[in-house]
C-alpha cells in the first residue's frame, strides 16, 4: 500500500515537473524566435501623455531615496502631467526628511507621511494611502531603491492607448551586480525571468506579470478592483490576476529598463525570497479556483496562470519528488524500479530546470549580448537548493498560520544600504 | 537492473570530483577574474556610449575602405597604363 502510495506521488511529481520543464522550453523558444504575433496591433498616439502619479512607498530607505528623487527631476515626461507620491511609511531615519527637501523645491513632488500609528502595514497599505492622494489617470510605482531610465515614463505609458491594458510592467536590471556572487546570482535570475520568461508570455499572449515595481496601472482599473489587498504579501501577483480577471490584461515592455539594488547577502535573500513565496503560495490559494472558473480568460492563459500560480510549490513537490523516487529505489519492490532509473535524471533536470531555469537564463544572457556570465550559470545550483529550503518554510509557515487562523500579512522588509550609488555615473 | 553498491561507490568517488571540477571550473575562473561586461547599461544610459562605438566602428571602416580602394585602384593603373591610346 505505501509503495503504491509513493509511485503515485512520484509519477505525478514527475509529471507536474514535466509539464514546467515543457513551459521552460516553448518559452526560451518563443524568444529565441523573437515572435511577436500577439503584439497589439493598436496603433501608438504619439501625442498620448495622459496624466501620470508615481507612487514611491518608502520606509527607512535614506540611502537611496534621494538618487531616486533626483531621478524623478530629470524624468523626459512633462513634468504639468507629472504627479511624484513619496509615501514615507512610518519611517524611524530621515527618508521623510529628504523627501520634504524635494517636495520643497519641485512643485510636482508631494510626500504623504504615515506615522507609526497607521503606517508601518506593508506595502500594500502604503500603496493604497498614496493611490487616494494620486489623481493621474495612469499610476506608476517604484520601490526606493530603484533607478529607472530618463524616459520610462513615456515607454510604460504607451501601453495604455489599449483600452484593454490594465497593468504594464517593466524590466528591472540589477545595478549592484558586481558586489558579490549573490548580487552575480541574482542578476542571472532576473534576466531569466525578465528577458525570456516575461517577455515570452507577452508575446504570446499569456499572463505576463506585474511586479509591483517598475510597473504600473490604470486609475479606472484599480478602482474598480478596490484598491491592493492589505491582506495579501505579495500584492503585485495578486493585483495581475484580478485584472486578467475583470478582463483586462497586463502588458511587459521590455525596453523599459530600470536598475535595481539587489539583495546582497543570504540572509537578505532569504527574507525577500521567503515573502515572495509565501505571498504567491496565498494567492494561489485565492486565485487557483478563479482562474479555472473564468470565463475571460482562454484555455492558454488558464493554463499560464495556474503554472504561475503554482510556481512556488515546486520547489517543495521537487522535494517530495526525490524523496518519492529514492525510496521507490531503495525499497527495491517496486514495479516502477526500472522506470525510476530513467525518471530520476529526468526529474533531476526538469527540477534544475524550474525555479532558477538554466537554459532561460542562459539564452536571456545570450540575447542580452553577455555570454561570459553565462560560466556563472552552475552557481545556481545552489540557490536552487536554497530555495528549495525557502520555498518549503514558506509552505510550512503558511500552512501553520492557516492552521492557527494567524495573520499572514507581516512584512519583511528589505533594507537598502545604498550599495549601487557607486555603480552609477552621471 | 540496479548496479551493486560498490560499483556504485566506486563510481561516485571517481565522478564526483571529476564532475565537480567540470561544472564550476567557469564559474570560478569568473568569480576570480570577470570579464563580463556587466552590470547591464539601461538604455537611456547607452546612446553616448554607442554614438562614440558607432564613431569607432565608421572611422575603422573607412580606413579599410581606403586601403581596400587603394589595393584595387593600383592594379587597376597599371592596366590602364599598359592598353594602348584611345585618343586619337
Amino acid at each position: 500500500m505505501i509503495i503504491e502510495a509513493l509511485e503515485v506521488v512520484f509519477l505525478f511529481s514527475t509529471a507536474v515537473i514535466i509539464a514546467y520543464l515543457v513551459r521552460h522550453y516553448v518559452f526560451t523558444l518563443t524568444v529565441l524566435r523573437r515572435t511577436s504575433k500577439a503584439r497589439s496591433n493598436v496603433a501608438v498616439d504619439a501625442k498620448y501623455e495622459p496624466t501620470v502619479s508615481i507612487l514611491i512607498p518608502a520606509r527607512d530607505e535614506e540611502q537611496v531615496i534621494g538618487r531616486l528623487l533626483q531621478r524623478m527631476t530629470e524624468l523626459t515626461y512633462p513634468n504639468d502631467k507629472l504627479q511624484i507620491i513619496t509615501i514615507n511609511d512610518a519611517s524611524s531615519d530621515s527618508t521623510g526628511r529628504i523627501a520634504d527637501e524635494y517636495a520643497h523645491r519641485y512643485a510636482f513632488i508631494e510626500v504623504l507621511h504615515r506615522g507609526f500609528g497607521n503606517g508601518g502595514k506593508g506595502k500594500a497599505a502604503a500603496m493604497n494611502s498614496g493611490f487616494e492622494r494620486s489623481t493621474g489617470e495612469i499610476v506608476l510605482c517604484f520601490d526606493a531603491d530603484y533607478y529607472p531610465q530618463r524616459d520610462i515614463v513615456e515607454k510604460l505609458v504607451k501601453e495604455f492607448v489599449d483600452p484593454a491594458v490594465g497593468a504594464v510592467q517593466g524590466r528591472p536590471v540589477v545595478l549592484n551586480e558586481a558586489q558579490n556572487v549573490v548580487t552575480r546570482l541574482v542578476t542571472l535570475e532576473r534576466i531569466g525571468g525578465y528577458r525570456v520568461d516575461q517577455e515570452a508570455r507577452d508575446n504570446l499572449g499569456l499572463i505576463p506579470q506585474f511586479g509591483g515595481t517598475v510597473g504600473g496601472f490604470r486609475r479606472s482599473v484599480l478602482e474598480k478592483l478596490g484598491g491592493f489587498d492589505e491582506s495579501m504579501l505579495t500584492e503585485d501577483t495578486d493585483l495581475t490576476f484580478q485584472v486578467y480577471l475583470a478582463g483586462f490584461k497586463v502588458r511587459y515592455v521590455g525596453d523599459a529598463e530600470c536598475y535595481e539594488e539587489a539583495v546582497d547577502n543570504w540572509k537578505a535573500y532569504w527574507r525577500q525570497r521567503h515573502r515572495w513565496a509565501r505571498g504567491h503560495m496565498q494567492v494561489c490559494f485565492k486565485h487557483a479556483l478563479n482562474v479555472l472558473r473564468s470565463k475571460k480568460l482562454n484555455i492558454k492563459k488558464k493554463i499560464d496562470g495556474l503554472l504561475l500560480l503554482h510556481v512556488y510549490f515546486m520547489p517543495v513537490l521537487t522535494l517530495v519528488s526525490f524523496f518519492s523516487g529514492v525510496s521507490l529505489i531503495l525499497s527495491q519492490s517496486s514495479q516502477l524500479v526500472n522506470a525510476v532509473w530513467f525518471f530520476v535524471p529526468v526529474s533531476f533536470y526538469s527540477v534544475v530546470g524550474n525555479f532558477a531555469p538554466f537554459f532561460e537564463i542562459s539564452i536571456g544572457a545570450y540575447l542580452d549580448g553577455r555570454t561570459r556570465i553565462q560560466w556563472l550559470i552552475p552557481l545556481l545550483l545552489f540557490s536552487y537548493l536554497y530555495n528549495i529550503l525557502i520555498c518549503t518554510k514558506a509552505f510550512l509557515d503558511l500552512f501553520a498560520a492557516k492552521m492557527l487562523r494567524k495573520s499572514q500579512s507581516d512584512w519583511a522588509k528589505t533594507r537598502h544600504l545604498g550599495n549601487g550609488n557607486g555603480y552609477i555615473v552621471n | 537492473m540496479i548496479p551493486n553498491l560498490t560499483s556504485i561507490i566506486t563510481i561516485l568517488i571517481v565522478a564526483t570530483p571529476v564532475l565537480i571540477l567540470i561544472l564550476f571550473l567557469p564559474a570560478i575562473i569568473e568569480l576570480k577574474k570577470p570579464k563580463d561586461r556587466g552590470p547591464w547599461m539601461i538604455m537611456a544610459e547607452i546612446p553616448a556610449v554607442t554614438l562614440s562605438s558607432i564613431h569607432a566602428i565608421a572611422i575603422t571602416n573607412m580606413e579599410y575602405e581606403q586601403k581596400f580602394d587603394s589595393s584595387l585602384i593600383q592594379p587597376m593603373a597599371k592596366i590602364i597604363a599598359v592598353l594602348p591610346s584611345l585618343e586619337i
